[in-house]
């Protein structure tokens, strides 16, 4: 088991924005969490990933309690995260971006190098340009990452998330905003990442399609809690699942 | 546009040793920027003291190197990591007593004084540090203040045997450079010109110093992990980077920066004033810092200069020498937000562009 939650519970005040959800995560076995908004999907991300202490439960990686660990720690131990919005350094250059993810891929999260060159540093200068160069960014580099256009934007924002060669990568709806063909590169990029890194991906999406394209697996939540867990063809069929969505997705 | 293709070509051809190459390029200006400071520090006397209604004395040079390290280490807080600091006056005069009683009760060998004072404001930096950097932006500054603050009063007042209270503190003396070395002892000849006496090498040099590991910190990966701190914290977290690490290592290493200004200002001065510790100058260097331009290392020293000129050469001519101060001030930040040395770069980047129009 990659990553278990067990009774994941977040309340804020009155609101329980997540009650007590339990996730599986099989290495190479890519899940999408759906649900309608405010279901609690970002927020269980959140949780997994450190920005959030959940208020109860549990979370396992590797058989290992993460639990309340900070955003780092967790990402050191190969849990990476994609932003839904394009989170970057945008006064940098796309490769100021990517040496800065390699850093902390190559150096664990603190060292006291503060009087050695960078430029010495190869292994980080070869990570940073191979992360641009799978991500089709590397003829950008010198451009500063806040004139990149918004596709661009997005695919820094995930190159940024998969420097550290994660082994689990939760990406947060990477398609919002795209143009039609944008999402279509964006989702075979995911594809892409999936069969050449091995990475285990967990999606937060909206779109159907993405979703079934994806995903070997989909968790259905509404209203904080978990209502389905299953194949895509498990979830189609599922009345729980009909009924949270009121036929307003058609799946 | 056309540079970004002109850039992107060569770039092309070079393929895999592209990055490299480029590094390696930074890595020369590098040592072009140590090489500017030591001409700098040559050539700048000699301009600087036939300025109009200068009168020709040594010592406003030499202060204006001492709080230029000061503010080049401000610099790396303010500019790089984007965390504004309002009591740095502790690590400048906490570290200037400190450099006073050394010198009084242990040793008055120069570059010892300069040591203890360096580490008395790594020790300060990370107490006040560890306690500040818990909370962000408006709160980080206040709680620097306040703790800035708390050190004035206690040198003031429960401290006041030890640090001469009101009247400062007095007991200062330093002995020759290495043993030997007189400050006041001067060169003969060319060497004369050029380098003025023993002090004005120790001053120089501390300048150069600093010069040199400012622009090594900004270039190694420190450098790079300030930057993104201040663009985007949480980003840089989720990197897999302990920010709050990060963070603390930009304000002890400002801290230790101002701990040699604060040790050197006590050799220079042979005197310290308790108003070292008030809050006043945690604003000067402030100002010194963002007058200049903040994000640079010769932002601050151009700061420095400036601030200095007004302070102590504007002051002698007209009684509202503040008022002159004030109107620099906001006139630099309301038209150049990037400050004196702002312009500076603009004007290379612009007529950077013209030739490269002009090639193309």
């Amino acid at each position: 088991m990659l990553l278990e939650t067990k009774g994941l519970t977040k309340r804020f005040g009155e609101l329980t924005a997540v009650d007590e959800v339990n996730l599986q995560i099989q290495e190479g076995d890519s899940l999408s969490v759906i649900g309608p908004n405010g279901a609690g999907k970002s927020t269980t991300v959140n949780l997994i990933t450190g920005l959030l202490n959940p208020t109860e439960g549990k979370v396992l990686y590797r058989g290992e309690d993460i639990t309340g660990q900070e955003p780092h720690e967790i990402v050191q131990q190969g849990l990476s995260k994609s932003f839904q919005t394009a989170s970057i350094f945008p006064d940098l250059t796309v490769e100021r971006n990517a040496v800065v993810a390699s850093l902390g891929a190559e150096h664990g999260s603190f060292s006291l190098n503060f009087l050695r060159r960078l430029g010495n540093y190869d292994d980080v200068l070869e990570r940073a340009e191979q992360t641009m160069r799978d991500m089709g960014l590397y003829e950008q580099r010198h451009v500063e990452a806040k004139s990149l256009p918004y596709g661009d934007k997005r695919r820094l924002e995930m190159a940024l998330a998969l420097a550290s060669d994660p082994d689990l990568l939760f990406l947060d709806e990477p398609t919002a905003g795209m143009s039609p063909d944008e999402t279509d590169d964006t989702v075979d990029l995911i594809e892409r990442i999936k069969e050449e890194r091995g990475v285990t991906i967990v999606l937060i999406e909206h779109d159907m399609e993405i979703i079934f394209r994806v995903s070997d697996r989909i968790a259905v939540l509404n209203r904080g809690a978990k209502i389905a867990d299953g194949t895509p063809d498990e979830i189609q069929g599922d009345p729980d699942v009909q009924e949270a969505y009121l036929g307003g997705v058609e799946i | 546009m056309s540079e970004q293709t002109e850039a992107a070509t060569p770039g092309e051809s070079a393929d895999a040793s592209g990055l490299l190459d480029r590094w390696d390029g930074l890595r020369e200006r590098e040592s072009f920027s140590i090489a500017g400071a030591i001409a700098f520090v040559v050539v700048f006397p000699m301009i600087f003291t036939n300025l109009p209604a200068y009168n020709g004395y040594m010592s406003l040079v030499e202060l204006i190197y001492i709080w230029a390290i000061f503010a080049i280490g401000f610099d790396l807080l303010l500019g790089y990591t984007g965390l504004l600091s309002f009591g740095h006056a502790v690590f400048w005069g906490g570290s200037a007593y400190a450099a006073g009683l050394f010198s009084a009760n242990v040793s008055g060998e120069p570059l010892l004084i300069v040591l203890v004072a360096m580490v008395t404001a790594i020790v300060l930096a990370l107490i006040i540090g560890i306690l500040s950097l818990r909370r962000g932006g408006i709160y980080f500054a206040i709680l620097t203040l306040a703790f800035g603050q708390m050190m004035y009063f206690i040198a003031l007042g429960p401290l006041g045997g030890i640090t001469g209270g009101e009247d400062g503190f007095t007991g200062v003396t330093v002995d020759p450079l290495l043993g030997a070395l007189e400050l006041g002892t001067g060169f003969a000849g060319v060497l004369g010109t050029l380098l003025h006496d023993i002090g004005y090498v120790l001053f120089a040099g501390f300048f150069v110093l600093a010069v040199a590991a400012a622009v090594r910190i900004v270039r190694s990966p420190y450098g790079a992990i300030f930057q993104a701190i201040a663009e985007n914290e949480q980003r840089v977290r989720f990197l897999g980077l302990n920010v709050w690490r990060y963070k603390l290592a930009a304000f002890v290493i400002s801290g230790a920066f101002a701990g040699v200004a604060g040790g050197l200002h006590t050799i220079h001065a042979q005197y310290v004033a308790v108003g070292s510790l008030f809050w006043i100058t945690s604003g000067d260097i402030v100002i010194i810092t963002v007058l200049g331009g903040i994000g640079s290392i010769f932002g601050p020293v151009t700061g420095t200069i400036a601030f200095l000129y007004v302070e102590n050469i504007v002051s002698g001519e007209i009684a509202f020498w503040l008022l002159v101060l004030g109107a620099l001030f906001v006139t630099v930040v309301w038209l150049f937000p990037a400050g004196i040395w702002g312009i500076v770069t603009g004007i290379r980047s612009t007529v950077r562009e013209q030739l490269l129009g002009d090639d193309s």
